[in-house]
């Protein structure tokens, strides 16, 4: 039996096939590190559009992909700030019931539309039936009217003072009237930003590739060449890109970003979301504990929230007791250590309110979350209250959250605008107040809001005191995005955002 | 033959439809909150009625599938609810990809596992003892675990190989060796522990056989009685183990393909399974099913080839 040679051979033809691939692929990788001008810019993003046309757009980290190929009318500044983009310039009637727009006359689309007032109408009324993720930007909007050639009125069924960010996002996003409603918009987007796309090299759910637009009316937005937005779910493929030269900026989390930070990339962190507990069921419904506010608060003393955002979340983050953002206006600097720990004073609180015997709350089970709910159970139990945690929660939470199934929820929730915040968490129609717990009081400082104007944001400060005292939510803290990138370019972070905008992206100096 | 392939055929489209019906009540028994989903968390009920409406929710349910089975026989798989794209465009652009890599993964594995297997079968001693040895680590490190050891140390620290795929259209043929390369491996190195470990144990078998004896004793030389007798009878054994592994493939792949950002069906079936997103995971369960439908039959023809009993029973 003579095999040795031929197991031998075996060996060798292996090894010199992995060899010869080994050898032609140093060639390739080290072709793309080094063969990339300076003016292209390739962005890792998390996921990729579902659609093109403007009305599908979304918030977030999923606004970026569309401000390549879309301006809006409003501009927001890295530091929210709004300033003239598309529109020139805006002013509320009296009343903050109507808003009239000035708009540029020298825009057109990439496919020679000329964007004018009836270009904008044309794209709110679009955008107000398209059915998208955001249609809610515009539920306080009645009608678009025509003033002239420049001009367009918005009218509101009620103040709405987040309008005027809202045309700084999706709902601001103008596209080409003529591709509006088309099939070709869901996949091609047309539009008058300063990158178009470049069809051919673009594939779904893998990368984007854009050019930049010839004769763009704002060069100071416009920074790069080319830009490539190549679609990384997976975290670990995207801190291997990141590292490897692949992209030059992507979006990590604590744990891969020592890695990005091994490896000398730069951050670029943001506070975007606050973590905690969620209180759901403040009348009792439920869980009749939860309708005694001393229950409620002696949970938020219960939380030594600095050790936990160091443990759990490796001290990215802000311990806070407020679900208000920092930049949203609403925002104080007395209620963000409002509880601190106080274990002594959570058992005391109990007592007074005559659960000395122990609470019990239940919460879903999330798998994004678990170190953190164990370490809240653990946390909570220290001072006699019992955490079950539940099922886990499936991708149809939404509808179980409305449903009521929840009385209480670890959650991690965007911190937006005062409005929008309290849409979100706060009024009746907000999904995440299933309960629609309300009073008179809260009322009236909810509509203050509203009707506020300006002053929106000062006067969400109370709406902000009022949940905090009342201890609807246990917040623990805000969390930072960490946003890498390389040394080939200056990133500015976007208050609000986990993703800059595009226009904060420059070659490096 | 052809009997015996078209009652294969039969029975396979018998298959296909029981799994479309199962897999399309399961899923749009539970869809109740899918137009909640698409509209986030600001939308009103109105809203959501009207989404439910769009996407024909409100229609009963065998009539949406009857009406799913028309189509599909068309060609047409509908659209995805997120996207608007049509789900046969998806698959077409996906599995290329995902079909190139195992395709190629399971090449190789056949090639390796078969030398290795019968090295370990035919010398025994110490070659026999690396592959026992060599099975159960590789059937102990996962192929996604793998494939973080390769992209660290090839990609990142050496820069052998780019990190994530560079597929893309207006990448050349390289791109594909180049983006593939170390996910085959990692594919690769559990098929071919496990592979010639299956094939060694058959090998064996088929030694110890009363006819190899007969065939020594006519003065037949060993390496005939291997390749022309012992290798033939001891293919089905390998071949069944092959298409097992092809078929566990498709599910080793998603993660693979995660982790290599490769276009394929992995980051597809993951990202319509989370969204819910009904046509494209209908799309890639009809995808799997047929895959495994035609791997089968395929098996089953070289089967019937080598061994005609087969063909026979």
């Amino acid at each position: 039996m003579k095999f040795g040679p031929k197991a031998a051979a075996a060996a060798l033809i292996l090894s010199a096939s992995l060899a010869l691939t080994a050898c032609g692929g140093g060639a390739a990788a080290g072709g793309a590190a080094a063969g990339a001008p300076a003016t292209s810019l390739t962005l890792g993003i998390v996921q990729d559009v579902r659609s093109w046309d403007p009305a599908q757009a979304h918030v977030g980290h999923l606004l970026q992909p569309y401000q390549a190929v879309y301006d809006t009318l409003i501009l927001r500044e890295p530091d929210g700030k709004l300033s003239p983009m598309l529109a020139t310039a805006w002013k509320y009637n009296a009343a903050n019931t109507k808003l009239t727009v000035d708009l540029r006359t020298d825009v057109t689309f990439s496919d020679g539309a000329k964007f004018d007032a009836a270009a904008a109408k044309a794209n709110l009324d679009h955008f107000k039936q398209g059915n998208g993720p955001q249609m809610a930007q515009l539920n306080s909007v009645s009608d678009v009217a025509v003033v002239d050639a420049d001009t367009i009125d918005i009218n509101l069924t009620t103040p709405d003072p987040a309008l005027e960010y809202f045309l700084s996002q999706a709902a601001g996003l103008m596209g080409s009237p003529k591709a509006l409603g088309t099939d070709g918009i869901k996949t091609e987007p047309v539009g008058s930003g300063p990158y178009v796309m470049d069809k051919a090299a673009t594939v779904k759910d893998s990368q984007a590739v854009f050019t930049a637009r010839k004769d763009y009316w704002n060069k100071d937005l416009q920074k790069f060449q080319k830009l490539t937005l190549k679609v990384l779910t997976d975290p670990t493929a995207r801190t291997n890109a990141l590292v490897s030269g692949q992209v030059d900026a992507t979006l990590l989390d604590p744990k891969t970003g020592k890695q990005a930070e091994g490896a000398k990339m730069k951050l670029a962190a943001n506070e975007v979301d606050w973590q905690g507990l969620i209180l759901f069921d403040r009348d009792g419904a439920k869980n009749p504990a939860l309708q005694n506010v001393k229950v409620r608060q002696a949970i938020n003393y219960a939380f030594d929230r600095k050790t936990i955002l160091d443990q759990v979340m490796l001290g990215q983050g802000t311990p806070t007791s407020q679900p208000f953002g920092k930049a949203s206006g609403a925002w104080t600097e007395g209620l963000e250590n409002y509880y601190s720990y106080d274990p002594a004073k959570a058992k005391q609180l109990l007592k007074e309110a005559g659960y000395e015997n122990g609470v019990t709350l239940e919460v879903p089970s999330i798998p994004d979350f678990q170190t953190q709910i164990s370490v809240v159970q653990q946390q909570l139990a220290d001072v006699g209250i019992t955490l079950k945690v539940g099922a886990a929660l499936t991708n149809t939470f939404t509808s179980d959250v409305a449903a009521q199934k929840y009385t209480t929820m670890y959650f991690s929730l965007f911190q937006g605008q005062p409005t929008v915040a309290i849409n979100q968490i706060i009024s009746t129609k907000a999904l995440y107040n299933p309960f629609k717990n309300a009073n008179p009081e809260l009322d009236a400082k909810i509509a203050a809001v509203r009707n506020g104007g300006a002053d929106a944001g000062k006067l969400a400060q109370d709406v902000n005191k009022y949940v905090v005292e009342q201890a609807w939510f246990a917040p623990l803290f805000r969390v930072n995005q960490m946003y890498y990138h390389n040394a080939k370019v200056d990133v500015t972070p976007q208050i609000q955002q986990a993703v800059p905008s595009i226009y904060n992206y420059s070659p490096a100096k | 033959m052809i009997r015996f392939i078209a009652k294969r055929l039969g029975s396979g489209l018998v298959v296909l439809l029981v799994v479309s019906a199962l897999t399309f009540f399961l899923l749009y028994m539970s869809s109740g909150s899918i137009a909640r989903n698409i509209l986030g968390d600001q939308a009103s009920a109105e809203q959501v009625a009207m989404k439910e409406h769009e996407l024909g929710l409100d229609e009963p349910l065998v009539a949406r599938y009857l009406a799913w089975v028309g189509d599909a026989l068309s060609g047409n798989l509908g659209a995805s609810w997120f996207s608007s794209e049509p789900v046969a465009n998806s698959l077409a652009t996906r599995i290329p990809v995902t079909m190139t890599m195992v395709f190629a993964a399971m090449i190789l594995i056949a090639i390796c596992a078969a030398l290795i297997g019968v090295a370990a079968a035919v010398k025994r001693g110490w070659v026999d003892r690396m592959v026992q040895v060599g099975a159960i680590i590789g059937d102990s490190v996962p192929g996604f675990v793998i494939g973080v050891i390769l992209v660290t140390l090839l990609a990142i620290q050496l820069g052998l190989f780019p990190a994530t795929s560079t597929i893309s259209p207006d990448a050349g043929a390289d791109a594909w060796v180049y983006s593939m390369a170390l996910p085959v491996i990692a594919l690769l190195i559990n098929g071919v522990t496990g592979g010639a470990q299956q094939i060694r144990s058959a090998v064996i078998k088929q030694l110890e056989r009363d006819y190899v004896r007969t065939l020594r004793s006519r003065g037949i030389g060993e390496r005939e009685i291997l390749f022309k007798h012992v290798l033939r009878s001891a293919a089905p054994a390998g071949l069944t183990v092959l298409s097992l592994q092809l078929i566990g493939m498709l599910g080793g792949v998603v993660i693979i393909e995660q982790i290599f950002a490769l276009p394929g069906m992995g980051p597809l079936a993951v990202t319509a399974t989370g969204q819910s997103d009904l046509p494209v995971v209908m799309g890639v369960v009809m995808y799997t099913v047929v895959v495994v439908i035609v791997v089968n039959l395929l098996v089953d023809i070289l089967n019937g080839w080598l061994n005609p009993k087969v063909r026979v029973s």
